[in-house]
């Protein structure tokens, strides 16, 4: 397998030792060291292991973009770029990769992928749910390949060629997506789900799921109020409410 | 109804294979409640009562943001669980039961997901000369660990979740008063947390505004059925 294959492959498990100290850095190196191998063959023993001691320092950032890092990295070490100014290159990553990729995935793509399917799901039934599923590893694949090749190209001029790229633009659009295809489905699961209910039962589980929301909006008690807290809660008084044996 | 020896192992598969999706390989969508559910559905035979499960489960994960280093429940393997609880009760009251295991067990898996992370913590902590040495075997070791851990807890949590699951289920629902009021309680809290975490997501801007016009959609369909 070549080089770049197998980094991109090793890019699938690049949170596996994931830990709050260096976070991506460990899964980092272990996707970068193929590429190391190979365009730092003619270097010595010990500059190849410094190169790979260096790629699994700390590294934060987006799984999906780490692919960037680790090509503009590889990058910057065939060219032959000092210590400090690979690690100044990781720093100055780290934020921008890690924001954009969370803008454009976990609060982009992933929820408007899954509030089609939510909504879809009423009609379609498994079918909506494993076409979200093909149509995720696709996209992720897609962006993986990309990024990694951005970083391979560009090296340490990686910075500006992300702000130039399509990313930022595609992130604004993945998010007014998501917005849109989450508020799409929620009154398709509810009425779902309340099938066949009263119409007093429908009102009352309306008026407690959006009071719940608005606790959990507001400035005074959005830090404590989460959903499964709201839900722990709700579950506990509906046991005690259930209860009672006909 | 009892799920059969191979419908359990294969339950407990998925469940390790959808712990894993989650943080550590391959991120592939699995780990989300709605693919999760509706796969557990498929595997015990009952595609609609892992599919309401999932469907309700996964407003609950719309409000999560796996950011950096932030700490958020586990709805993985929790909707494995609670997918077997939906497909193995009666439609009514698939969501109720679901989210009676499914919530408490994304708790649990939350927590895990930290002790996971110290532990591999420890691990680099104790290969940390070899590391530092750019050691490929270590950090190989480091990798291969991280995923038999992850794999090991998602185990775990498949076991102890469709265990509780197949209790649950022998419950007689049918013969509680307002056994119903558990599945309107679990979908209410769902709203809450969509919603919810639309709107803080959504901001001021036209984010907001595109909320909006995608609630007027959906409100505009379920009139329209």
């Amino acid at each position: 397998m070549k080089p770049r294959s197998q980094a991109l492959l090793r890019l699938f498990a690049v949170q596996a030792s994931y830990t709050y100290e260096r976070m991506l850095g460990i899964g980092v190196g272990h996707a970068a060291m193929p590429l190391l191998r190979n365009v730092l063959a003619t270097r010595s023993a010990r500059a190849r292991h410094e190169a790979v001691a260096r790629s699994a320092d700390f590294f934060n950032a987006h799984p999906y973009l780490a692919g960037v890092a680790v090509g503009a990295e590889v990058k910057a070490e065939q060219d032959g770029a000092s210590s400090a100014v690979i690690s100044r290159l990781r720093t100055a990553l780290s934020g921008p990769l890690g924001s954009l990729g969370d803008q454009l995935i976990w609060a982009g793509w992933v929820p408007a992928l899954v509030g089609v399917a939510l909504a879809a799901a009423t009609w379609a039934g498994i079918w909506a749910v494993l076409a979200i599923v093909v149509i995720h590893n696709l996209l992720r694949f897609r962006l993986m390949s990309w990024g990694l090749d951005l970083g391979l190209r560009e090296g340490l001029g990686v910075g500006a060629a992300l702000q130039r790229s399509w990313l930022p633009r595609a992130a604004k659009d993945a998010q007014r997506a998501a917005a849109f295809a989450v508020g799409l489905a929620i009154p398709i699961v509810v009425w779902r789900t309340l099938a066949g209910a009263s119409r007093i039962h429908v009102t009352i589980t309306l008026l407690v799921g959006l009071t719940g929301a608005a606790v959990s909006v507001l400035p005074a008690t959005r830090s404590r109020v989460t959903g499964l807290r709201l839900g722990l809660l709700l579950v506990g008084l509906a046991v005690l409410v259930a209860g009672g044996v006909r | 109804m009892m799920p059969s020896p191979v419908e359990i192992v294969g339950t407990l598969a998925w469940g390790t294979v959808v712990g894993l999706d989650l943080v550590s390989v391959p991120q592939g969508l699995l780990s989300r409640p709605l693919v999760a559910a509706t796969v557990t559905g498929l595997l015990v035979g009952n595609i609609t009562g892992g599919l309401m499960a999932g469907m309700v489960l996964e407003l609950y994960a719309l409000d999560v943001l796996p950011i950096g280093a932030s700490r958020y429940p586990d709805y993985s393997v929790a909707a494995v669980a609670g997918g077997v609880a939906g497909a193995l009760v009666t439609p009514t009251l698939a969501v109720g039961v679901a989210g009676l295991i499914g919530l408490p067990m994304a708790a649990v898996g939350g927590w895990t997901l930290q002790t996971l992370r110290r532990r591999n913590a420890l691990s680099v902590r104790r290969r940390l000369e070899r590391v530092a040495a750019g050691d490929g075997r270590a950090i190989w070791e480091l990798q291969r660990n991280g995923m038999l851990r992850d794999a090991l807890r998602s185990f775990g949590l498949a076991v102890i979740g469709s265990g509780l699951a197949i209790v649950v289920t022998r419950v007689p629902w049918d013969e509680f008063a307002n056994a119903r009021v558990l599945s309107w309680a679990v979908l209410a809290g769902g709203i809450a947390a969509a919603l919810g975490g639309a709107v803080r997501s959504a901001g001021r801007g036209a984010r907001r505004r595109w909320l909006a016009v995608g609630l007027a959609t959906g409100t505009i369909v379920v009139l329209l059925r």
